[in-house]
């Protein structure tokens, strides 16, 4: 399975508008609910924002990966957003997120393909000449086209 | 060169775990040593340490945002930390446990000991057990549903006559005791396939389940009345078995390669499995049951004491086996020659085995695992009608701790009914005889099963452990 069977092209955001934690977590949402993966925006922002309470998801390294499972998801999904500025997500390394995965994880079992791709991913972002390439990405298709190489 | 374990977790189990185990990999690796990282995600447990690799660490991590059993980890130097610091400082990690700047973990409870010798047990099981654990496992269904048929169509359909209890033709209980027999055909072949599958893999099931119906068929070896029964059963499944994993060692050429599993091997291991049995040990198996038969014979004479001791033995010694049938067959021959005080003392003895393994299993749940539990209460229904195979289960699973067991109670029951004088007009055992008005002398009938049945029970849980401690 490939990183990409969770993403479309409209899923990646090179240039993210919010400027806060808050604003960014709604944008992307937003994205999600247009692709139609989800059926409530709000209850899968409840889930979202629970995970935040019980513990950051800003990893460091200038990564986010705010994730929710909630029965509002139909599909398992992956959107990329990027802040070249940084937003402040509370990280454990107190670096500014610049690298925003948020993922969508449906309540349902729907197997472990999903989550094996997922695990690829956060495996990935450990990779630090990985990282420093999604930074440099300048439009969304680069970045599609980066992620796609993630199987 | 050291060797670390890690354990990571976070509370979704989507992303930090493997991160921080990707981490620690790294971080080990530029330390040069070596790790194993076990991850809780919600994929589950992925990359599981052995007991082994428990043993020769040098030290645990715990890098997790959510609860982890410990108790695996006694006696190991422990560092235990949040999944974040797992990400961020797998390498200070990695060295409090390369400069043994981390306590040692220790438990008082009896949990880690008892955890230990479980994996142990795995892992160093006795490979001729685990075979046979799994052929008995895959047999059981088998001997419950024939078992529960055959014990429902006889009691609610039956009649006592002097060729047994019979069910009338094209009655709905003639159907139902077609169907049970059916289920104990299987019985003996699913026993020999699965411990065959389990010494060789899928090339041993087809050779052992054949071997198994040889050894439930004596017509095979000129023996149609004694079949090998399930001990026969237990040979030809090892036999099978190795016999498959013999010729899967062979090295062949590539091209003939992918037919080995599906073609060679079992039809080699069939044609063997089946000469061996029909030749080697199916003759012995013939002459032991006409050895045998003549032997009783000349016993008629002897003391009857003496005689209920070896009819008792005899009978529940391998539950529908040769030495059994031949047991059998005399009581019934005397039966047919006016002399009922043979089978009153046989029929006791038929239903102990399993009337007594049923209620070992409710007197001491400790000593069976739960699928033997439930077998237990199907064996007291088969018990209730004479279906001495309803014991088997137990008897395949751990021959030398419960046949002594069910034949001592079997020996005991059979001497009481024969001091009593008890007689059985109707070749079959079991209380159900008694409900037939086949008996006489019913009381002490019932009295000789319960005290053969307490006996049995009683000598078997005295012998066997518990199942937690191995």
């Amino acid at each position: 399975m490939k990183l990409t069977e969770l993403m479309t092209t409209e899923l990646v955001e090179t240039e993210l508008k919010g400027t806060t934690r808050d604003e960014i977590i709604e944008e992307l949402i937003h994205k999600l609910d247009n692709e139609g993966s989800i059926k409530s925006k709000r209850k899968f922002k409840k889930a979202i924002l629970a995970r935040e309470k019980e513990g950051s998801t800003g990893i460091g390294y200038e990564i986010a990966i705010p994730h929710g499972k909630s029965k509002a998801v139909t599909e398992p999904r992956v959107i990329f957003g990027k802040k070249a500025s940084g937003v402040d997500w509370n990280s454990a390394d107190g670096t500014l997120a610049k690298l925003i995965f948020m993922i969508a994880v449906p309540q349902e079992n729907q197997g472990d393909d999903h989550l094996k791709i997922l695990q690829i991913l956060s495996r990935k972002l450990m990779n630090e000449e990985f990282r420093e390439q999604l930074l440099q990405v300048e439009s969304n298709e680069e970045a599609y086209n980066l992620l796609e190489e993630i199987e | 060169m050291k060797k670390v374990l890690a354990i990571t977790a976070c509370p979704n189990g989507i992303a930090h775990t493997y991160m921080a185990a990707e981490n620690l990999q790294k971080a080990a690796e530029e330390a040069g040593i070596e790790i194993k990282v076990e991850t809780q995600g919600s994929i589950g447990v992925e990359n599981e340490f052995t007991q082994k690799e428990i043993e020769e660490a040098d030290g645990i991590i715990i890098a997790a945002d959510k609860s982890v059993d410990k108790s695996r980890f006694n006696n190991l130097l422990l560092v235990e930390t949040g999944v974040q610091e797992g990400i961020h400082k797998a390498d200070e990690l990695i060295n409090q446990i390369i400069n043994e700047e981390a306590d040692v973990y220790q438990t008082n409870t009896g949990e880690t000991k008892e955890h230990k010798e479980k994996m142990k047990d795995k892992e160093t099981q006795n490979p001729f057990y685990r075979h046979l654990m799994n052929g008995v496992s895959y047999m059981i269904p088998f001997v419950v549903v024939g078992g529960l048929l055959i014990a429902l169509s006889l009691s609610l359909g039956g009649t006592a006559t002097e060729e047994g209890i019979q069910v009338a033709d094209d009655t709905v209980w003639a159907t139902l005791l077609a169907v049970g027999e059916a289920s104990f055909g299987f019985m003996v072949p699913i026993l020999a396939g699965f411990i065959a599958m389990s010494i060789a893999d899928r090339p041993g099931l087809a050779p052992g389940m054949i071997g198994g119906y040889i050894a439930a068929n004596g017509g095979f070896y000129g023996s149609p009345e004694a079949e090998a029964g399930f001990l026969g059963g237990i040979a030809a499944g090892f036999l099978a078995g190795y016999i498959a994993k013999w010729i899967k060692s062979w090295k062949v050429p590539s091209v003939v390669q992918p037919v080995m599993p599906i073609l060679v091997i079992p039809l080699l291991a069939s044609i063997i499995v089946a000469l061996i049995f029909i030749f080697v040990i199916g003759s012995p198996i013939a002459f032991i049951f006409s050895g045998l038969t003549e032997w009783l014979a000349g016993m008629e004479g002897a003391s009857s004491i003496v005689l209920a001791i070896i009819l008792g033995a005899m009978i529940a010694f391998d539950m529908g086996g040769p030495v059994n049938k031949v047991a059998f067959f005399f009581g019934a021959a005397m039966v047919a020659e006016g002399n009922i005080e043979i089978m009153g003392p046989i029929a006791v003895a038929i239903c102990i085995p399993p009337l007594g393994m049923g209620l070992a299993t409710l007197l001491n749940k400790r000593k069976y695992e739960k699928p033997e539990q439930e077998g237990g209460k199907a064996a007291l229904a088969m018990g209730l009608v004479g279906i001495t195979e309803g014991a088997i289960p137990f008897a395949a699973k751990d021959p030398l701790r419960v046949i002594p067991s069910l034949m001592t109670g079997a020996i005991v029951g059979s001497v009481i009914a024969m001091m009593f004088s008890v007689g059985n007009n109707v070749p079959h055992g079991g209380p159900v005889v008694a409900a037939f008005g086949a008996i006489n002398g019913v009381i002490m009938y019932f009295v000789a099963i319960i005290i053969g049945t307490i006996v049995t029970a009683l000598m078997v849980n005295l012998l066997k452990k518990d199942i937690t401690t191995g």
